[in-house]
């Protein structure tokens, strides 16, 4: 597939990589030459050098023949003048970063088609998707759902009280039918288990089950479901305005900054928040904004190392639920190895969008689940797909991907070796990173 | 990873041995007994290679030059067999040093043997060397090979390829690899079928045009080029050692996406067409001066044809070319430093360069009456980063300590300080003419052993473009 990436920005430079790994033919052209020569000397991608909202650089970058174009600079206007260019001359599919809720209202939809931006990305408000997601499912790290809860696949790290840790794959699975574990992250490293694998403690598992079972699960876990009342947040940045505005009145909310100006734009935006200036770094101002009565702990102030720490030193206070953005992709691992419940990625979730793009799937309908090193993907079976040619067990399949669930005539239900896959079945598929493009072969 | 990826290149090696062997084979020669176990213990070796166990996956840049470098000198350590174990057999040194000279396509020979006598298998050997060498074993390995189709294999490519900015003309190094050879097979068949046409046979044409087109300048006549007495011949060749000199990306673009309006624009073509023009001139003053006027061929066209295959590397020699002035001598110095168009087969330091040297300098003279204007050294109308500048200065620098290097070496070896000079240089640039030229001996055979291995390593420098190879014998590359 040939795509064209403009902005090589922080999400730009991401999704090139990634991309290029994928084997995918990547183009990708900003103005910044040095930011270019950084891609061009260790990836395999092509670079053009000019401004993407020039007819110009995007005919000498042949965006003509791109099936992709994913405009992703900083500038919400640039992205979308770029997107328009793009398509009069020829670009298959567009897609826009935005800033602004307004491009993503339905009722604007017709307009932006108008204007040639078929797609939009939106990094903000996807993380205020998430944090939603792990505020109603304190017990988890991810939560991915597929065809309205049918199916769930969550990631939970598991300790030495769980009921699951120690167990041997084969035994988890005589004893119960009913759970699928896809992955299982253990010391930095996201692997895809066979069956004399053992969960341990310590372990984040990647499980799938149905919407039936869920609550066993967290039994088999040795979670709780903690209810969450009371939230506060770190940096009254523009996921915490967004979050505020998808979750209305159904927590209470504190937002700490230390920007005078930021708190004080801050009430018109969230009415209903109560909002403190001062350091969240510091303890005190922490006491002061009552953090003992508070369940939830989300950092989402620019800096990945303050986000962090201030997440475990909040930990001591007693919180139930804890979320940090974490920006640099070489702390995620570290960060959730210290303890932090869920962490945000801007960049993850926007690659995992694209993915989805590329995987022609609807995007607008399934959520994507952004990890570090692996992808989880929702992909209909088509007519003829090599998926259909034999029951799992003898597909032969890498070891590089699983298949978990399938919805089926709008039921769900798990995969097993004997599954055989027929056209138009819904299939959840975990798989690591640089194997997407496997994967797509499997499907076409 | 290392034993890993030279192994699976040695297969490919012996893949290519197969071509000698058959054709000793159809000539009915003994040497195919030689090329025979030569691949099969090319082939075995890379076997044996591939089966050491991977410790990491990991390529870095560190990784790129190595692997670059390495290949070369094992395609070169397995390529020299077959001249050793040959019905017509040479020293280690001797082979080694026709390895080199065939992969870097420097085209220089040691071989003391008439080439009346060598058999077919070992000639064609010698050019599908130099056709290999030319656009570059990695580039080739790239086209064919789609595992290498990755980070990893884009940095071997940045190592291997000519030029100071590497274009890449499609988004995937394998599809680059694949237009560049692409355009690079077009180019040799198209010249096979011309040559063919003419006074030669389908042999000999084959073996002119591997040699011409990868500008190493391989001959299987003893009096090369000149053999024929047929203009047409010198003709042809010399309009494919032209294209042979431009940048393959340019010429892809030009050719095939119609894009003359770059092509006449761009600074190194206008560069290299006026160098051309201008030596030619000064050749053929020369010439008129030692021979006087004998007729238009003899002036105009030789002296425009040992221009072209001069500044291209190639080091064919036109008739009435051998014995050279002082003056001529000081031209071919010039021509052989300056080289072809980066990007493209020929050797020397590159006219790029050369252009970036003459911008910066005029840059630095101005600055001198006028200190506080702002200058940058401009290529086809863009600005050059003072980084890339700064690189191709230090690059020309590096090349020249090599050559003052390589000729005082060469020197104390017992060598008369001219042709010294002229070798290392010769050597360096893979233009590959004989000392012959300079008076010193016939050919390079009767050099010393450690002359040899000395100019091998020129050879291997100037074609990886001195930092590939250099680096690697830098401390702080292997801390």
């Amino acid at each position: 597939m040939k795509i064209v990436i403009a902005g090589a920005g922080e999400v730009g430079t991401h999704l090139a990589k990634l991309l290029s790994y994928e084997e995918q033919d990547i183009i990708v052209i900003d103005e910044d030459g040095d930011k270019l020569d950084v891609l061009d000397s260790s990836y395999n991608l092509m670079t053009v050098k000019g401004s993407p909202t020039s007819f110009y650089t995007l005919k000498d970058a042949h965006t003509g023949k791109a099936d992709l174009f994913i405009a992703v600079t900083p500038s919400e206007s640039t992205n979308l003048v770029s997107c328009s260019i793009a398509k009069s001359l020829g670009a298959q599919t567009t897609v826009a970063r935005i800033s602004h809720y307004g491009f993503m209202d339905p009722a604007n939809k017709e307009a932006m088609t108008r204007m040639g931006v078929d797609r939009l990305i939106y990094p903000e408000y996807l993380a205020a998707r998430e944090i939603n997601t792990a505020l109603q499912h304190s017990w988890v790290r991810n939560w991915f759902e597929l065809h309205e809860g049918q199916i769930i696949l969550v990631g939970v790290r598991i300790r030495e009280n769980a009921p699951l840790a120690g167990m041997q794959l084969k035994e988890f699975a005589t004893t119960t039918g009913h759970f699928h574990v896809s992955a299982i992250r253990r010391n930095h490293e996201t692997i895809i288990p066979r069956g004399n694998d053992y969960m341990l403690a310590g372990d984040v598992l990647y499980i799938t089950c149905t919407r039936e079972h869920i609550d066993d699960l967290i039994k088999l876990c040795g979670k709780v479901q903690q209810r969450i009342k009371r939230v506060m947040i770190m940096g009254g940045s523009k996921i915490a305005i967004r979050l505020l505005d998808i979750v209305g009145d159904r927590y209470k909310f504190t937002i700490i900054d230390n920007n005078r100006e930021v708190c004080a734009s801050l009430p018109e935006k969230c009415p209903n928040a109560e909002i403190i200036h001062g350091d969240a770094r510091d303890p005190e101002v922490l006491v002061d904004a009552n953090i003992y009565d508070c369940d939830a702990f989300i950092a989402l102030s620019p800096s990945s190392e303050s986000n962090i720490l201030t997440t475990l030193s909040a930990k001591e206070f007693g919180i139930k639920k804890s979320v940090a953005e974490v920006e640099d992709i070489q702390f995620i691992q570290q960060a959730e190895a210290l303890g932090i419940g869920s962490v945000i990625n801007k960049k993850l979730l926007a690659s995992s969008t694209i993915f989805q793009l590329l995987l022609d799937t609807d995007s607008s309908t399934s959520k994507c689940l952004a990890l570090t090193d692996a992808e989880v993907a929702e992909l209909e079976v088509k007519p003829g797909a090599k998926i259909t040619r034999a029951e799992v067990k003898n597909l032969h399949l890498d070891r590089s991907m699983t298949l978990a669930a399938l919805i089926r005539n709008g039921q769900g239900r798990l995969v097993t070796g004997n599954t055989t896959f027929q056209t138009g079945d819904k299939v959840l598929i975990f798989c690591l990173a640089g194997s997407l493009h496997k994967v797509e072969r499997l499907f076409t | 990873m290392l034993g890993n990826t030279i192994g699976g290149l040695l297969i490919l090696e012996a893949v290519f041995m197969v071509i000698p062997l058959v054709t000793a084979l159809i000539y009915e020669e003994k040497d195919w007994e030689a090329f025979g176990f030569t691949a099969a213990f090319t082939a075995l070796s890379g076997i044996l290679m591939r089966r050491i166990p991977v410790r990491s996956n990991r390529m870095g840049k560190r990784e790129g030059f190595i692997l670059t470098a390495s290949v070369w000198i094992f395609f070169s350590l397995f390529g020299m067999i077959p001249f050793i174990i040959s019905s017509t057999p040479v020293s280690a040194s001797s082979a080694f040093f026709e390895a080199m000279s065939g992969f870097t396509t420097t085209g220089a020979t040691s071989v003391t043997i008439p080439i009346t006598e060598l058999s077919h298998g070992i000639i064609i050997w010698q050019a599908l060397m130099q056709w290999l060498g030319g656009m570059g074993i990695i580039i080739f390995t790239l086209a064919v090979v789609p595992a290498l189709n990755n980070s990893g294999g884009m940095l071997m490519f940045n190592a291997e390829a000519t030029g100071v900015i590497h274009d890449k003309i499609r988004p995937r190094i394998s599809q680059t690899a694949m237009t560049l050879w692409g355009m690079y097979l077009i180019l040799t068949l198209i010249l096979i079928s011309l040559l063919w046409i003419g006074p030669m046979d389908l042999f000999d044409s084959i073996c002119h045009a591997f040699g011409t087109i990868s500008t190493g300048g391989y001959s299987n006549k003893a009096q090369s080029v000149a053999e024929f007495g047929s203009n047409y011949v010198l003709g042809v060749i010399c309009i494919f050692m032209f294209l042979s000199g431009i940048n393959f990306a340019l010429l892809y673009k030009t050719i095939f996406l119609q894009n003359w309006q770059r092509f006449r624009n761009d600074d190194v073509i206008k560069a290299y067409i006026g160098i051309i023009v201008v030596f030619s001139i000064l050749f053929a003053v020369g010439q008129l001066i030692r021979t006087g006027y004998t007729s238009f061929t003899d002036i105009a066209f030789y002296s425009v044809f040992q221009v072209v295959s001069t500044l291209t590397s190639t080091g064919y020699l036109a008739p009435g070319f051998f014995m050279w002035e002082p003056f001529i001598l000081a031209l071919v110095f010039v021509m052989m430093f300056c080289g072809g168009c980066a990007g493209s087969t020929s050797g020397g330091a590159k006219i790029d360069r050369v252009i970036y040297l003459k911008r910066f300098i005029d840059n630095e003279l101005h600055h001198c009456i006028h200190p506080n204007s702002v200058l940058y050294v401009r290529y086809n109308g863009k600005i050059v980063s003072p980084d890339i500048v700064r690189k191709t200065i230090a690059f020309l620098c590096i090349f020249m300590i090599l050559v003052v290097s390589g000729g005082t070496a060469l020197s104390f070896l017992g060598l008369p300080p001219v042709d010294s000079f002229f070798s290392s240089l010769s050597c360096l640039c893979n233009t590959g003419f004989g000392a012959s030229i300079t008076g010193y001996g016939d050919d390079f055979a009767t050099m010393p052993d450690l002359a040899k291995w000395i100019m091998s390593f020129l050879m291997l420098i100037g074609r990886l473009e001195i930092y590939t190879v250099l680096l690697l014998f830098t401390p702080s590359f292997w801390k």
